[in-house]
């Protein structure tokens, strides 16, 4: 019996010495004498066994066989990949080095620029002269067209109301044209030199 | 009884380390689907016990079935390191709790910076598996048995760390002072005053939410007391 159990407790043992009693299984002899502290150690005792068997539910409750199946497999799968560590793939870094050693020269990469921005200005500038050849061939009028059209051509008119309302244009309507019989002056030229091929094949089948 | 349990786990202790021996030299012959193989046998006999005490410490079923898995990886990998003489459970607990250890930290880190995932009125995390009807006890039965164990587990989550990893391996695993002292690395002395005060405030925990729940505090306390 210890002093301070004897003042304090009146003799009766301690929380602790209960813990102590039920963890170790040393039993003190004051439980053989007090009822009250048997009891009390009974009591400690059903208390600790159910906290464990509420833990234990629990735990089982969180964790069921099938998890625990699963979790076994998932062990397995990784230790058999911590066994056989994933092979490092090389990078294509060597293979692109080995082609641009057998392709021999290398062009510097400054130099690609300077040919690209060069490129760009001529093409600009032949742009640019071009256009200006094609400006002056079209404004200026070709001698043939001159010398064909003789006769000036009808002065654009605008459309308007009096021209809508009924007063004919200058020249033939369409309506009123042969368009089969009708060639236009400026290709009369061109009709009177080309041979008629159509007419001496015409003559020929004729003779035979 | 106490002799015989003492001969089982000596017995239990020198399969285990048979076991490890053999595969460690099963691994150096480069035979690792055999190494593997054997291996296997450790991973069946601790994995639930590792479980649970993941899940004690760690409260979270998703983070202790990884704390679990990289215990065992982590014991196969370095089991050139292992000793006989130290019991092969001792080495994987003390692994596991490390590994427990970091995880802990790491969730306060990232704790600090996202907000903490949905937890149930107690503050404990969820697996929504656990919300899934099962066969087995009456819908009455089952919630009183929930009640129950949700009162334990807060009750267990509020302890001290050391406090709760103490209690859980000296009286969920049934370890003496001093395996739980090699488990982890503990004074022996320290040990046990961490149980002590442990069962103490466990028993006033419980003791104040069963006397909230029935309006007057329960026999149990009062004989704390």
């Amino acid at each position: 019996m210890r002093l301070v159990d004897w003042m304090m407790r009146r003799g009766h043992v301690s929380e602790t010495e209960l813990v102590k009693a039920l963890l170790t299984g040393d039993q003190p002899r004051h439980l053989d004498r007090c009822d009250l502290c048997a009891d009390r150690a009974a009591e400690l005792g059903r208390w600790l066994d159910e906290v464990k068997a509420v833990a234990d539910a629990e735990v089982d409750a969180a964790f069921p066989s099938e998890r625990l199946a699963a979790q076994q497999a998932q062990i397995m799968r990784r230790l058999e990949q911590a066994d056989e560590p994933a092979r490092v793939l090389e990078f294509p870094r060597q293979s692109a080095r080995v082609a641009r050693e057998t392709h021999g020269r290398r062009v510097a990469p400054a130099w690609v620029g300077v040919a690209a921005a060069a490129g760009l200005v001529v093409g600009v500038i032949s742009g640019q002269m071009t256009a200006r050849h094609e400006q002056t061939a079209t404004t200026a009028p070709p001698i043939a067209a001159i010398d064909l059209a003789s006769t000036p051509a009808p002065a654009a008119t605008p459309a308007t109301p009096a021209s809508l309302s009924g007063a004919r244009p200058e020249g033939p309507s369409l309506l009123d044209m042969d368009l089969e019989a009708y060639t236009p002056d400026t290709l009369r030229v061109f009709d009177e030199a080309t041979p008629r091929l159509i007419a001496s094949s015409y003559t020929t089948v004729a003779r035979r | 009884m106490a002799g015989e349990l003492l001969q089982t786990s000596t017995s239990t202790r020198e399969a285990d380390a048979r076991v490890a021996v053999d595969v460690r030299a099963l691994q150096a012959a480069g035979r690792l689907d055999a190494a593997r193989e054997r291996y296997g046998e450790l991973v069946g006999r601790y994995q639930r016990r590792g479980l649970r005490i993941a899940f004690h410490y760690l409260r979270n079923t998703a983070d202790a079935d990884e704390a679990v898995q990289d215990a065992f990886i982590k014991a196969y990998t370095h089991l050139g390191t292992f000793r006989e003489e130290l019991p092969f459970e001792v080495w994987l607990t003390r692994i596991l709790i490390n590994g427990c250890l970091d995880r802990l930290k790491a969730r306060r880190r990232r704790e600090r910076w996202i907000a903490p995932p949905a937890v149930d009125a107690d503050g404990v995390e969820r697996d929504p598996a656990e919300y899934i009807a099962s066969r087995g006890p009456s819908p009455e039965d089952h919630v009183l048995a929930e009640e129950r164990r949700r009162q334990v587990a807060t009750a267990l989550a509020q302890l001290p760390e050391r406090q709760r990893m103490v209690f859980v391996l000296s009286h969920f695993e049934g370890r003496t002072s001093r395996e739980v002292s090699a488990m982890t690395g503990l004074n022996e002395s320290t040990v046990r005053v961490h149980l002590f005060r442990a069962i103490r405030r466990l028993r006033g925990l419980l003791a104040v939410r069963s006397g909230r729940k029935t309006g007057s505090v329960g026999r149990s306390h009062r004989a704390a007391r």
